[in-house]
């Protein structure tokens, strides 16, 4: 009884995953017919021809460059702040912590115009940095490290001072290594968010040096908008990584967007 | 108290403080790369951003002109923001209204040891994580008037052809269908989230009373999901309020006009977005950024009111 209703919902779902396949794999006069056809006939050629239409490798360059970057930058601030509130004492703590999370409730979309300024300033505009620093830092990355650093045994920290174990040694050498859920899940959903970062390096970039797929894909469709199989080719290449990466990592990356929600 | 042991108590304490101060001056280390950031990118911003509402610069020359109000003045009289703001109250109203209904309803399906179960939510889930750019371009393709998905779908139940994206009032519809297809996968999997926590001795216990189906979801299932429920709403009307992706991408091109036919499409974020990096009005679209995050905020501290009476946590 459920799946008469989840079969084809899912099918609904997927749809237009399948129809980017099809899309990409289809001669013009197969896309210009109706009603459409609905199976590909592997015209391979369209992606030769739209990998030949712009440089493509230089996006897929700048997307990794900006996403891994973003993603360290991201784990290192995120576990340092983490455990500094799960296990250090200083003064002022708690009332940080909570300024720290009010932060969350600030639209990025409030900060646009601001942080474009700022990086005027600094002649960052079209750069990598322009689309890496402005975003180091996470309030959700804090806020996992916290929680999970506070579920460590305080005797762990004790016996370690003991040997004469600084707190970044313990970080590093200790309390990383048991983190590594955290780490996982903070990592794939930042590394997810700056892949599909649209809205902030449309206004950052300006030349290919430094353009991320999707503002190039996004241009690609104002110039071609009339050669839906070559966008589709195009759609699906910067679409794949992710694609893949989700189907193996599907447990860590729901898990921690669910983790988000458990206790909103 | 001797002298010594004064001094000895002193000492120590003195000691004492020292290393408490250096462990807090750690503390403070620990924490000043993120913090940093975060006052620089978002919490400074955020504040400047209501002073440069105050102003009329174009972004490019040296100075700013201090102009009072004026921006605001000039919002209450600029017919496409009121517009931009109504249809993104239209959109936020009916994705979150849907999309919350649909996504509870999935979850609740979901939610049973059926075959197959993490493949149907990753169905479900992929439209959430794959690039926006990427699947709005595919969606444009559907939409199309004259080759599209949709219309060949129409077509099967011999009802007439829809210009999803170039009819204005069609466009804001093809909006929503895209946003409901790309984001109620992540409100599913906080629904499931959500409905993993609740113990299922308290719907067995309901009906081995004889509750059936529909008594148990009312009685138990939905007073213990509404913390849930509560955090999809706020995630969601948030999220869709600062809608700009699909907008953008569905409408810039050769139709050439953003906000799409009649700007009927239009919204806040793509009109702060054109005021601020196309017209380079910074002080304007500034005051727009003020509005926006007045909007949201007052929609959050509503949504918190109401939850404060209506959310039931155990």
């Amino acid at each position: 009884m459920r799946y008469l209703l989840l079969i084809p919902i899912a099918v609904v779902f997927a749809f237009p995953f399948y129809w980017m396949v099809v899309t990409s794999l289809n001669e013009p006069n197969q896309l210009y017919q109706f009603p459409p056809v609905l199976w590909p006939h592997w015209a391979w050629s369209n992606y030769i021809e739209a990998w030949n239409e712009v440089p493509w490798p230089r996006f897929y360059l700048n997307t990794i460059v900006v996403a891994g970057a973003t993603t360290l930058l991201v784990l290192a601030t995120s576990a340092l702040a983490g455990y500094a509130f799960a296990a250090m004492s200083f003064a002022g703590k708690s009332l940080i912590f909570g300024f720290v999370v009010a932060i969350y409730m600030v639209p990025n979309e409030v900060t646009l115009v601001p942080n474009y300024i700022t990086l005027t300033h600094l002649q960052w505009l079209d750069s990598y940095q322009a689309q890496i620093v402005p975003f180091g830092a996470s309030v959700f990355g804090i806020f996992l490290f916290r929680q999970f650093f506070m579920t460590l045994p305080r005797d762990l920290w004790d016996a370690a001072q003991l040997d004469g174990c600084t707190h970044l040694r313990y970080l590093w050498t200790v309390a990383l290594p048991l983190a590594r859920p955290v780490i996982v899940t903070v990592a794939l959903f930042h590394f997810v968010l700056g892949w599909n970062a649209f809205l902030w390096p449309l206004i950052v970039t300006s030349t290919d040096r430094y353009r991320p797929l999707q503002v190039a894909l996004a241009g690609f469709n104002i110039t071609d908008n009339h050669q839906p199989m070559l966008l589709a080719a195009g759609a699906l290449m910067t679409t794949l990584p992710i694609l893949v990466l989700f189907l193996f990592a599907q447990r860590q990356l729901v898990g921690g967007i669910a983790a988000t929600g458990i206790r909103g | 108290m001797g002298v010594r042991e004064a001094f000895a108590v002193g000492a120590a304490t003195s000691g004492y403080v020292r290393r408490l101060e250096g462990r807090a001056l750690e503390g403070y280390l620990f924490m000043a790369p993120a913090l940093i950031l975060l006052l620089a990118f978002v919490v400074l911003p955020a504040i400047w951003v209501l002073v440069l509402s105050l102003y009329r610069w174009d972004l490019i020359s040296s100075d700013a002109t201090p102009i009072g109000l004026a921006n605001y003045q000039r919002m209450a009289n600029d017919s496409l923001w009121w517009k931009s703001l109504w249809q993104t109250c239209y959109f936020v109203a009916v994705t979150v209204t849907v999309g919350t209904l649909l996504a509870l309803g999935l979850a609740l399906l979901l939610n049973s040891r059926i075959r197959g179960r993490s493949l149907f939510r990753a169905a479900v889930f992929a439209p959430y994580v794959t690039p926006a750019v990427a699947t709005i371009v595919i969606w444009e393709w559907i939409f199309n008037h004259d080759y599209g998905l949709l219309n060949s779908v129409l077509a099967v139940f011999h009802l007439p052809k829809v210009a999803w994206l170039t009819d204005s009032s069609a466009i804001m519809p093809s909006v929503i269908l895209y946003s409901l297809w790309a984001t109620v996968g992540f409100n599913v999997v906080i629904f499931l989230a959500g409905l993993a926590n609740i113990p299922p001795d308290l719907e067995e216990a309901a009906r081995v009373d004889g509750a059936n189906s529909w008594q148990v979801f009312r009685r138990v299932t939905w007073p213990l999901l509404s913390p849930t429920t509560y955090f999809v709403l706020l995630i969601s009307s948030i999220g869709s309020f600062k809608v700009f992706n699909v907008v953008y991408v569905l409408t810039e091109g050769d139709a050439g006009v953003t906000g799409g036919p009649d700007r009927a499409a239009m919204t806040i974020g793509v009109y702060l977005y054109k005021q601020a990096f196309e017209f380079f009005r910074a002080g304007y679209a500034s005051a727009i950024s003020v509005a926006l995050f007045a909007i949201i905020l007052a929609v959050t501290l509503l949504q918190m009111r109401i939850a404060s009476r209506r959310v039931f946590y155990r």
